[in-house]
């Protein structure tokens, strides 16, 4: 376990420059809720929220599906595999690593959020509640990412990504809502952006059950996959 | 006593679109025994990362089995015991002492004993002074220490080193190739792939010298230096026209000949009232062995099919 926490917790440190832009829409809102009539302003701000909690998503995509071919483009990854690191512990600890940033950004937004949105009345459980399902969502869309980019490059690894959460996102819309469970990445993100005033958020508990199951799914296909690449070699 | 690395029969063949193949090691066995120093030679391309990155366990073999400290190639227990050094290293951008404790931990070391010994290894590489400071910001002289400094952290029974000095100056390689024999006085293996051959010459037990794929040469360091069908002959008192080839110097005039025409020379040098001073046989220097192996036909390869 103790590799697994190194590499989440390096994997979080290589990006803190990606986190850090990130934080400065989370800065954003801050400063519009100290600057506005957070009140008369309100549905503005939770349009801010909403936007800035769905630019996560999208985030874990790219830290996903770059982070084996950054880390071999650069050739650090010998330098971990040199170690008594395994496979699946190194594939492990990306994932987690994944969920530790997008996690830093949703507990910023949520403190954000917090403040800002409880202040206008929206419930702060529910700011918090939303948050998990925005960190749930992140967490598969990244393992999905990851699992793409154990033998695709980043770009494709990302559009293929796009068109996996997507399916089941259309079959939900035209050949039933029981789809909408199949890689939830885009009903635990609608929640978020239907949110509002009057229904602050209706998300189940088994969406986010869901979400991580299907995470430890394609983690262990991930890891399965990349436990046959040969990583050594130039990736250019 | 079970060799410390083991290659059975290895093939790797490397795979692209369409249909190409290239084999970079080709049924490819070898033995390294425990407390040896191991040189690993041969020219851009001839497989030698690739075999060592088969052994790590970055990549698996096409056909064949390896072994590494008794575990097969790929077990991240075996690592554990391992030190490895690649060529070109690369490291995370982090403070030196900080970041030989982070490589320290994925081998599961920790607390104060993790601690000292980031700091001894960094000693160690004379990088003393700078253990506070950022690697982003080290020449590649220095950052090939780093390298060494984390491959020694967990105290290896086996260091893996590619290219150890290759960007490291005639002083810090001095410095290394007494940290490799004092690792070997210490009961440690060492497997040294290397472009620098005076470097293999002087410190190595055992070479093997890889090209195309195959092995072509392996034995002991010494026995391959002597095997040589060249004589030297120093004599003095003699003309420096009467030999072929001979070279005067103060009188003295040193030739030489193949090893069955030697007594046919003394002789010569007597009857032309000369007088003997040494007879020795050549030694070659591994670069003559290295330029002799590389300098074969290029139909050897195992090729691109």
């Amino acid at each position: 376990m103790k590799p697994v926490l190194l590499i989440a917790i390096n994997f979080a440190r290589e990006q803190r420059w990606p986190i850090f832009v990130l934080l400065l829409w989370v800065l954003l809102l801050a400063f519009l809720g100290l600057v506005t009539d957070i009140r008369h302003d309100r549905e503005d701000l939770l349009l801010l929220f909403k936007y800035v909690a769905v630019y996560a998503v999208v985030f874990s995509i790219f830290f996903g599906g770059s982070a084996i071919y950054n880390e071999r483009r650069s050739r650090r990854i010998v330098s971990v595999l040199s170690k008594a690191v395994g496979r699946q512990q190194y594939l492990s600890g990306l994932v987690l690593g994944v969920t530790l940033a997008c996690a830093i950004y949703c507990f910023a937004l949520g403190m954000t959020g917090s403040w800002t949105l409880g202040e206008a009345g929206f419930p702060v459980s529910q700011v918090w509640f939303l948050m998990l399902c925005l960190v749930a969502a992140c967490t598969l869309a990244g393992t999905v990412a990851l699992t793409f980019s154990t033998f695709l490059n980043p770009f494709f690894a990302a559009g293929a990504t796009a068109v996996v959460l997507g399916l089941p996102a259309l079959a939900s819309h035209t050949m039933g809502p029981q789809w909408a469970y199949v890689i939830p990445v885009w009903e635990l993100a609608l929640t978020v952006i239907r949110a509002s005033f009057d229904s602050p958020g209706t998300a189940s508990w088994f969406l986010i059950e869901q979400a991580v199951a299907q995470t430890v799914a394609f983690w262990l296909l991930s890891a399965r996959i990349f436990s046959y690449v040969d990583i050594a070699v130039a990736v250019e | 006593m079970a060799p410390v690395l083991e290659f059975e029969n290895v093939t790797k063949e490397y795979r692209s679109f369409p249909r190409r193949r290239l084999r970079a090691l080709d049924k490819f066995s070898l033995r390294v025994e425990a407390g040896e120093i191991f040189g690993f030679l041969g020219a851009n391309g001839a497989g030698k990362s690739t075999a060592i990155h088969l052994a790590m366990g970055f990549m698996r073999p096409t056909s064949g089995t390896g072994r590494l400290l008794g575990e097969p190639f790929g077990h991240a227990r075996a690592r554990r015991r391992v030190g490895f050094l690649a060529e070109n290293v690369a490291l995370y951008h982090r403070r030196a002492e900080r970041l030989v404790r982070f490589y320290g931990a994925l081998n599961g070391m920790g607390g104060s004993h993790l601690e000292k010994r980031a700091r001894h290894v960094l000693e160690m590489v004379g990088l003393q002074d700078d253990l506070k400071r950022n690697v982003g910001k080290f020449s590649r002289g220095m950052l090939q220490r780093v390298g060494l400094a984390q491959a020694l952290v967990n105290d290896p029974e086996l260091l893996i080193l590619d290219e150890p000095t290759s960007a490291l100056d005639p002083l810090a390689r001095v410095a290394v190739r007494e940290l490799l024999l004092r690792a070997r006085e210490a009961g440690k293996t060492i497997f040294l792939s290397s472009h620098l051959l005076s470097e293999v010459e002087l410190v190595c037990d055992r070479v093997a010298m890889l090209h195309h794929g195959r092995l072509v040469r392996l034995g002991r360091t010494a026995d391959l230096l002597q095997a040589s069908e060249q004589t030297e002959i120093v004599a003095r008192g003699i003309a420096v026209t009467c030999f072929a080839g001979a070279v005067a110097r103060d009188g003295i005039v040193s030739f030489s000949v193949s090893t069955s025409a030697q007594r046919a020379a003394m002789e010569q040098v007597w009857s032309l009232g000369g007088e003997i001073v040494s007879v020795s046989p050549l030694r070659r220097s591994l670069e003559d062995i290295f330029l002799e192996v590389t300098a074969g036909p290029q139909s050897t390869r195992g090729g691109v099919h």
